[in-house]
């Protein structure tokens, strides 16, 4: 495997642009709102879930084309704030008369959430870091259908066969290593390397508690068999004493340190840093076509229970529009789940990394990885 | 006051009953207990089997041992800690005794997640202290390194409440007992401690039940208690095996609950002067100083040197999504404060009553008041999350009526013992006066005891507010949608390693709680 920069230095530039305009505030005291929740506030702007313009094609459309996006729209995130907002910002820029009120957590407790608040759920759309998550939201009965345009515009590998949930962006599953410790090339590219090559032993960390890392057991049992993964859980947590991390963040920085020399986990943890630090000895890696190096999407879901399906619809359009796609591609080192929107960062292309092939929706099921990590004790 | 404690034991036999506030004080325990029905809920969801074999799994075991241990660990540190630096600040002659005091108690004022992140962040082979110093510094992680740092920034509770009971006690008893030959340690032992214990008990249970609900610290240790354990649950979406384990928690917190309603039997501490004799330090003055500066530089000094690291060298990249706004200093500010006046008006009734009368209900009423208090936020949120949205919705997420009364049921008991331990001082006679006057009841308590307990009632205020501003997981569940307050801040800044903007806000949390803590400490030299 050869060695990426993963500096992306254009981004600045563009996320500067965005945010050129001015941080507006997020922070609203919404002590007035209490009427707005009786009366049922305003009305979905919509009269259909139709395309209010243009429809969502599969070759990218541009947001001129769209129909304008206008009223007030609940998102949960679980996004975080420094990946999305800019996005969401960039879109209030764009229509005067549209905002977003925006709620952000971790993605296990914004589902929680939403599973307890069933049908009424304030959001209009959930947005994730994961299909794990979506897939669930699905299996609970709680997502709608989309609308068929935009269906038929993802690329079926990044969209729910049933058409409740899609793909918005991509991102793949990396190992990240110290370059003072090891070459990029020396690595293995077959994820079972990590849990039993000796020179990992005590240098090596996972973080248990990511929807991303859920998803990765649910593919590698999935692929490879419960007794494959037991083993595999098994030996990082007693041969390889792997240390568990709660945080992407800390695990990255424990390798940027030196304190941990392998760090499997999501790229981009990685990217920030040296995106600070150019300097910083540590770089990122890919295993071959098995499930550490899971492409996975983060994605939307209308939520059944909606007050504005409608605005949410148009929303989801812009979001794999041409300038959507290309704000992941720019700002987050995502990939884009549309035809027509070049890949241009840093990153390897989807083509020379060889990620699984895989279907998503089987990463709902979550249960049995739970119970297995559990049971090996890799959990914190 | 000795004859005052014995007509207290005289009247016990002449019950005075109050079925009105028995009424208002049952009516509080059950609202504050709501929430607490929702776990009961989802862990009867769990297939009985299936349960079984969670509840007594290697690993539940493993989880109850390690928390019990963390529990335990922090409590008696705490109490070696607090209850020594207590007294050194009460009643002996260290110089600078105020300014001792405000180190010694504003650590509270840190959440215990941020002291665990500056302290990983400056110990360990690579962390900053090594790095500045040239040393290698161990690591502060695993088991030992939660109970330090939740130590380090719980024990002012034992400290603060056994403070007040030494500035109250009447320390005229003590210099009594040296003129009858008895030497410093026994004139403690058998005059001294028996009239601080309850409030040292008092102390620990607060610090106890913080620790066994601590869940940022655990977590960021890598030690699995029952937080972490059910934090795990929630984020695998395994919500009907972490309510089970919220259960097993509450059977933990009921128990711990029950020891402390024993040891902590009021003694009747009130008390004439506090003059009293002080003891000279002597020679000792430099070592006593030293310990309290050096245990004010570990838990202070090093989370702000930390902060400032991380602005002025602008640790991690830019992005004006997290770019601080004093707004988000305000709403903390304003649901802090509203929380603090709920959760006073809530303990004036269950702290009278249960500090007045003899009844079962009336004290089984203060305990129950003190569940929410070991119940992690999360576990709170949630339960309100699917009350609010499914019987409320006309204000959930709208407005702040459900977060805060989040924080009421999380922080109510540190207002509850404040107010009850203050009311126990209120010397007996003046309410008696008061009524051989002919005033009523309600009249005397209004004119005479509510002001003489004002500062009892308030110094609680003090600590809800504190608590409030820290919180977290509540909060991110139930704030209105699109606010932001200064945790919220510091977690996603932090959590994204935008390192920079976590310290500003995080420095700006603790500049205002130590105001308020400032507010406290004074009232209490009056």
């Amino acid at each position: 495997m050869q060695r990426h920069d993963l500096s992306g230095r254009g981004t600045t530039i563009n996320r500067r642009r965005f945010l050129g305009a001015g941080s507006a505030a997020v922070g609203t005291l919404a002590v007035a709102g209490c009427l707005d929740g009786l009366g049922g506030g305003d009305e979905d702007p919509f009269d259909s879930y139709e395309p209010q313009e243009a429809a969502a094609e599969s070759s990218a459309v541009s947001w001129d084309d769209l129909g304008d996006l206008e009223g007030e729209l609940t998102i949960y995130s679980a996004r975080t704030q420094d990946q999305i907002d800019p996005l969401f910002e960039k879109l209030e820029d764009e229509y005067d008369d549209f905002t977003i009120k925006r709620d952000y957590d971790d993605e296990g407790d914004q589902l929680a959430s939403i599973l307890e608040e069933g049908e009424n759920s304030p959001a209009d759309v959930f947005y994730t870091q994961s299909s794990g998550e979506l897939a669930r939201l699905k299996d609970e009965g709680l997502a709608r259908e989309l609308p068929e345009d935009v269906i038929d515009a993802v690329d079926d590998n990044y969209r729910d066969s049933d058409g409740q949930w899609t793909g918005a962006s991509g991102r793949v599953r990396a190992v990240q290593y110290n370059t003072d410790h090891f070459d990029g090339d020396d690595l293995p590219d077959d994820i079972f390397a990590y849990a039993e090559d000796e020179r990992f032993r005590d240098v090596i960390s996972t973080r248990p508690n990511s929807g991303t890392f859920h998803s990765f057991i649910v593919a590698m049992m999935e692929e490879e068999g419960e007794d494959a993964t037991r083993e595999w859980v098994r030996a990082m947590v007693e041969d390889q004493n792997a240390t568990l991390y709660s945080s992407g963040s800390d695990q990255a920085e424990a390798v940027a340190s030196g304190e941990q020399e392998i760090a499997l986990g999501n790229q981009y943890y990685a990217g920030r840093i040296v995106d600070d630090d150019p300097d910083a000895p540590l770089d990122v890696t890919f295993t071959s076509n098995d499930p550490g190096c899971l492409f996975n999407v983060s994605g939307v879901a209308i939520l059944e229970g909606a007050d504005k399906p409608n605005l949410a619809a148009e929303f989801t359009r812009h979001i794999i529009a041409e300038q959507g796609q290309d704000f992941f591609v720019d700002v987050n080192g995502e990939y884009p789940v549309v035809d027509g929107v070049e890949y241009v960062g840093e990153l390897p292309t989807l083509d020379e990394i060889d990620p699984l092939e895989f279907d998503l929706n089987k990463l709902g099921d979550v249960e049995p990885a739970i119970d297995l990590l559990r049971e090996e004790g890799m959990t914190v | 006051m000795a004859s005052n404690r014995f007509e207290k034991l005289s009247n016990a036999g002449e019950k005075v009953s109050y079925p009105g506030l028995t009424i208002i004080s049952g009516l509080i325990a059950l609202l504050v207990a709501s929430p607490l029905l929702w776990i009961v809920l989802r862990a009867l969801q769990v297939n009985p089997t299936r349960a079984g074999e969670l509840v007594f799994s290697a690993r539940t075991a493993g989880i109850l041992l390690t928390s019990l241990g963390l529990m335990v660990s922090v409590t008696v540190l705490s109490v070696a800690i607090g209850l020594p630096l207590a007294i050194l600040t009460t009643r002996t002659n260290l110089p600078f005794r105020r300014f001792w005091t405000i180190v010694a108690a504003l650590p509270l004022v840190i959440p215990s997640y941020i002291g665990a992140f500056a302290f990983v962040s400056a110990f360990g082979p690579y962390g900053e202290v090594s790095s500045l110093l040239g040393v290698p510094m161990p690591h502060v992680r695993g088991f030992w390194g939660a109970v330090l740092v939740i130590t380090l920034y719980t024990y002012p509770y034992v400290f603060l409440t056994a403070r007040a009971a030494l500035l109250s006690m009447d320390a005229s008893l003590v210099d009594a007992a040296r003129t009858l030959n008895a030497d410093r340690f026994e004139a403690f032992r058998r005059v001294t401690f028996p009239q601080i214990r309850p409030a040292i008990a008092a102390g620990a249970l607060l610090t106890a039940l913080y620790a066994i609900s601590d869940f940022g610290t655990p977590a960021f240790m890598h030690v699995e208690v029952f937080t972490s354990a059910i934090y795990w649950e929630f984020g695998a979406l395994n919500v009907e095996y972490a309510a089970l384990l919220s259960l097993q928690l509450l059977a933990v917190t009921g128990i711990v609950l029950l020891i402390e309603a024993n040891v902590g039997r009021d003694e009747d501490a009130s008390g004439g002067t506090p003059s009293g004799s002080q003891i000279r330090l002597g020679r000792w003055k430099w070592p006593a100083m030293g310990t309290v500066a050096g245990i004010g530089i570990l838990t202070l000094a090093v989370p702000i040197a930390i902060f400032g690291v991380w602005i002025v060298r602008g640790i991690g990249a830019e992005a004006s999504t997290y770019a601080f706004e004093w707004e988000y200093a305000l709403n903390s500010v304003y649901l802090a404060g509203l929380a603090a006046v709920i959760a006073c008006t809530f303990a004036i009734p269950v702290g009278y009553l249960s500090s007045q009368s003899e009844s079962i209900l009336a004290r089984l009423f203060e305990r129950v008041t003190y569940v929410g208090f070991a119940v992690p936020g999360i576990v709170i949120g949630l339960a309100l999350v699917f009350f609010g949205a499914n019987y409320v919705p006309f204000i959930y997420r709208e407005g702040v009526v459900l977060l805060v009364f989040a924080y009421v049921v999380r922080f109510l008991p540190q207002a509850v013992g404040s107010t009850r331990t203050s009311v126990l001082q209120v010397d007996d006679r003046l309410p008696e006066a008061a009524r051989t006057l002919n005033a009523g009841r309600l009249e005397t308590f209004r004119r005479v005891t509510l002001p003489l307990i004002a500062p009892g009632v308030v110094a609680g205020g003090v600590l809800v507010f504190l608590t409030t501003m820290k919180e977290l997981p509540a909060t991110l569940m139930l704030q209105p949608i699109g606010m932001e307050t200064l945790v919220t801040l510091i977690w996603s800044a932090h959590g994204t390693a935008h390192y920079r903007y976590a310290a500003l806000p995080a420095l700006i949390l603790v500049v205002i709680s130590g105001l308020s803590m400032l507010v406290l400490l004074r009232q209490e030299d009056v």
